[in-house]
């Protein structure tokens, strides 16, 4: 099953991804591990990663610092049953678009990131997926930064029809927006 | 309390005031009314995020500020922007006004009787 979380900033969206890993990889004694992507520069990105660090700490999650090329964590993982948690769409298609040397174009970089997630999909027992809606603020920003905002909208589509369940969460509410084979 | 959520220029106060019957006097604009200065039948605090906003500039802490004015209007119903839903800002302020606000009202929907997010004039009840 895949599982796609979407949310803005503040919205509780990590949490609840966490808890549904949980929840999926309990039923089936499953490793879990925690794809993160975010890159650490200064202060606030440390703070941001201790403080979810610390909220997974006990939950029995493998921590993998994956910030660009995502499926190479699977080179790293055991066999057996699998529950991957990504975390998150934004930043990895950040890194993977102006990381290198020159900056990648948004289909280059939506067409690596999907091949990527395939790789993973079809490996894990479960995967969940956290993304940000970015695309909601009304600005008007440069080419580059326009050019992001269409890459991860792309690859938010092309993850979300594949979903088996799609979540909004607003406000820590989650809101059900795709749900495969009827209620889940 | 009933929290109002959704994007700028969504309708959510017209909403407001059509659904709950109230007058535009009820209508407090990006402030928290003083017990005194409430003379209307219900409380409505339009733009809660501006709120936040100003309470963070002045160095205030909007999440205390909140939930005491929350425990004294058991009653109202707090209408805010969803303004996460963007390009992380530059700036530092900003990013922290932004997910502040956000956990801010992760903690209203978890008190409120009743959330509801409202997009093109519709409110869909989320909790």
């Amino acid at each position: 099953m895949m599982i796609l979380v979407i949310g803005g900033s503040g919205s509780g969206k990590s949490d609840y991804a966490e808890e549904l890993a949980c929840s999926l990889a309990g039923e089936e004694h499953s490793t879990k591990y925690y794809l993160a992507t975010m890159r650490i520069f200064d202060e606030e990105g440390r703070r941001k990663v201790e403080r979810h660090r610390a909220r997974r700490s006990g939950k029995g999650f493998l921590t993998m610092e994956q910030p660009v090329r995502i499926g190479d964590a699977l080179s790293q993982m055991e066999t057996g049953k699998k529950v991957v948690l990504v975390e998150c769409i934004s930043n990895l298609t950040a890194n993977e678009m102006f990381a290198g040397p020159r900056i990648r174009t948004k289909e280059e970089v939506a067409e690596s990131i999907l091949k990527d997630m395939e790789r993973l999909r079809e490996k894990a027992a479960h995967m969940v997926v956290v993304s940000n809606q970015l695309c909601e603020d009304g600005m008007v920003y440069e080419k580059a930064t326009m050019d992001y905002i269409d890459a991860v909208g792309k690859i938010n589509r092309a993850l979300a029809a594949r979903a088996d369940r799609v979540v909004e969460m607003v406000a820590g509410i989650p809101v059900l927006v795709k749900q495969e084979g009827g209620r889940g | 309390m009933k929290l109002v959520i959704g994007g700028y220029g969504q309708g959510k106060l017209q909403y407001v005031l059509r659904k709950y019957q109230l007058e535009e006097t009820a209508v407090w604009d990006g402030v928290l009314p003083e017990e005194k200065e409430i003379q209307t039948k219900g409380v409505v605090v339009n733009h809660f995020h501006q709120w936040v906003r100003q309470s963070l500039l002045q160095g205030k802490s909007p999440e205390d500020m909140a939930r005491a004015f929350v425990e004294r209007h058991g009653d109202c119903i707090i209408i805010c922007d969803e303004i996460g839903n963007g390009i992380v800002p530059v700036e530092a302020f900003e990013r922290e006004y932004r997910e502040r606000t956000g956990r801010i009202l992760i903690q209203l929907a978890k008190e409120a009787e009743e959330v509801e997010r409202v997009i093109c004039g519709i409110g869909q009840k989320i909790k």
